[in-house]
């Protein structure tokens, strides 16, 4: 009697627990994230993501990811941001490809780019050194907060690092030449790869498009240069890390009006002695007022990047040592 | 008997007599002393629901020397933390207690990290407002709660979601090996406003700011600082604990006169090294945009 009574009351217990899970993790029970190839040059297909944050909901499938048909085989750019997100690309990829693929690219270590990683042959996924000793160091933080985040989405996925340090500047599979282009400043290495076939760079996240720009791990001064470079290399469209193909470089012109806002106001705010609360309070120009996420993203810069910039506004009094 | 013997010995009698005190000390203070206090007053509930909170309040203020035992929630204090921590290391919090009368000072407490206690500020010649930068090791509460005059304690707080593990990450200035260099430099500024006799001062004092809690790394961090006018008058007085983010960067706003042309901001760490730093009051006031 006694047993089971406990049993019943352990089952009740085990049942409210499971019943509260889908509340944390979202309602999509099957966790498919319903990814669509859209063409966007010849054998050129980018699956864009949402403009939104990370949530329980969206299950981190934010980000674009893309891939290019060769002769030779597949080519994957970025790939997504959990092990389900991978398996799902794969599949998205047979469907549409039928071909095996023999090139897998990180452009940067955040998580949302990378973590689809396990998926694929690690010989076969290529980063920038730097992105490869970010992801060594930072990647098991970026995991735990991954699953914080988005619950059972994250199941099974496991921190893969890329296996080929980019030291090349070009690669060609089939008769698409690619030219690989290493940049920093939205992350320590950022990679711009353009396909010199059919003229599509693919900018990671060095160009957002109508989603605010993230800066987690940014230098603006760095990031800016690297537009600048990006808007030299001849192509005929832009594939943003956010936001939809972009065949007039507002991406380029958005992210960098906006980077060069953020940065002047945020001077003026340390100016003022604002601490950081207030420092998040600007007012947005209505230019920006249609980027997704705006407000939030501004929070967010602010920890960024707001005490360095207040450390070279305030003025050395005493010069300390000892 | 060899050396390590001894020794072995030695720290058993300690460890004995320790725990002999303790002992002692807790049956005299559960029955002497607790009674002499004024009868267990019940504790307002928690607005921010902590499992905390009753630890909170006895350890840090119904043991207070000045409190008179009463501990009031108190809504008219505002504590503004970010709803999610974006950098565990540098969670901005800013304190305002200037609709409370006669604040003694505000103490900051964050329930869920290791060590709980962040700062106490008495502005002395001051408004009771503060802002400052922590770092947590998990979502918790910030609270503030500010001894009056009459010794009660008003109390309020919001909640800080964090994914974890501020507390425990080396200082970043071990990165730069000239650390030592340029340890304890002083930067500040101070805007006066307009039409009263009242500044904002924002310094930040270069200091890891340890907190013994990352592996092999003691505990390193500024404990004391006071704010003194030209005329030699104390505008305030803050002590410092561990979860003070690294290079502490602090708003206060004291009471100066139009004839104070200094503020000087002397402290020191825990290591015993001190620091001073004589900040410039400008002669003109600035219009401070203020945006709600």
């Amino acid at each position: 009697m006694d047993i089971f009574r406990r049993s019943l009351l352990l089952n009740a217990a085990v049942m409210a627990a499971y019943s509260a899970l889908p509340l944390r993790t979202g309602h999509a029970a099957d966790f498919n994230y319903q990814l669509k190839a859209s063409r966007i040059a010849d054998n050129t297909y980018a699956v864009i993501g949402k403009l939104e944050y990370f949530t329980g909901h969206n299950g981190g499938a934010v980000v674009n990811t893309a891939f290019i048909e060769t002769s030779d085989g597949v080519i994957v750019i970025d790939t997504g941001p959990s092990k389900r997100y991978g398996e799902q690309l794969k599949k998205l990829i047979r469907e549409t490809t039928g071909k095996e693929i023999v090139r897998v690219y990180n452009t940067h270590f955040h998580p949302d780019h990378c973590f689809g990683n396990q998926l694929f042959d690690v010989k076969q996924i290529a980063a920038l050194p730097k992105t490869i000793s970010g992801l060594k160091e930072s990647g098991e933080g970026f995991s735990d907060n991954f699953y914080r985040l988005l619950g059972d989405w994250m199941r099974g996925t496991e921190l893969t690092i890329p296996g080929l340090p980019i030291t090349f500047s070009s690669e060609k599979f089939g008769d698409h030449r690619l030219e690989l282009i290493a940049l920093s400043g939205h992350t320590d290495a950022d990679l711009a790869i353009l396909d010199h076939k059919t003229g599509v760079l693919f900018a990671g996240d060095l160009c957002f498009l109508d989603r605010t720009p993230t800066t987690p791990h940014a230098d603006l001064s760095q990031w800016q240069a690297s537009l600048a470079q990006l808007k030299k290399v001849p192509h005929k469209i832009i594939l943003p890390g956010h936001g939809i193909a972009d065949p007039t470089d507002r991406s380029i012109e958005q992210t960098s009006d906006y980077l060069n806002w953020l940065e002047k106001s945020l001077i003026e705010q340390a100016r003022q002695g604002k601490d950081m609360i207030e420092a998040a309070k600007l007012e947005i120009p209505q230019k920006f007022e249609k980027l997704k996420l705006i407000k939030a993203e501004i929070e967010r810069s602010v920890a960024h990047l707001y005490p360095k910039i207040e450390q070279n506004v305030l003025p050395v009094i005493s010069p300390g040592g000892r | 008997m060899s050396f390590s013997e001894i020794y072995r010995l030695k720290r058993q009698l300690v460890l004995m007599l320790c725990t002999f005190i303790l002992v002692a000390y807790g049956s005299l203070s559960s029955g002497g002393l607790n009674a002499a206090e004024p009868e267990n007053k019940e504790l307002p509930k928690d607005v921010l629901n902590s499992i905390m909170w009753k630890s909170v309040a006895t350890d840090y203020l119904l043991s207070d020397k000045n409190s008179n035992g009463t501990i009031i929630m108190n809504s008219a204090i505002k504590v503004v933390a970010p709803k999610d921590a974006e950098d565990q290391l540098n969670v901005p919090v800013s304190v305002d207690a200037t609709a409370i009368k006669n604040v003694r000072k505000i103490l900051v407490v964050a329930d869920l990290n290791p060590l709980p206690e962040v700062l106490t500020y008495e502005p002395l010649n001051a408004a009771a407002r503060i802002s400052f930068r922590i770092k947590v090791d998990q979502g918790t509460p910030v609270r503030a709660a500010v001894l009056d005059a009459e010794g009660v304690w008003h109390v309020a707080g919001t909640y800080l979601d964090a994914s974890g593990g501020g507390c425990s990450q080396p200082a970043l200035a071990y990165k730069n090996d000239d650390w030592v260099k340029r340890l304890a430099e002083v930067r500040g500024k101070i805007w006066r406003h307009l039409g009263k006799d009242q500044a904002t001062l924002r310094f930040s004092i270069r200091h890891p700011m340890d907190t013994g809690l990352a592996d092999g790394i003691p505990a390193f961090y500024v404990e004391n600082l006071k704010l003194t006018d030209s005329a030699g008058k104390i505008l305030g007085r803050l002590t410092v604990h561990e979860p003070v983010s690294e290079n502490p960067t602090i708003t206060v706003y004291p009471f100066i006169k139009q004839t104070i042309d200094k503020i000087q901001i002397k402290g020191r760490d825990n290591e015993g090294n001190l620091f001073k730093a004589s900040v410039p009051v400008p002669v003109t006031s600035t219009r401070l945009q203020t945006r709600k």
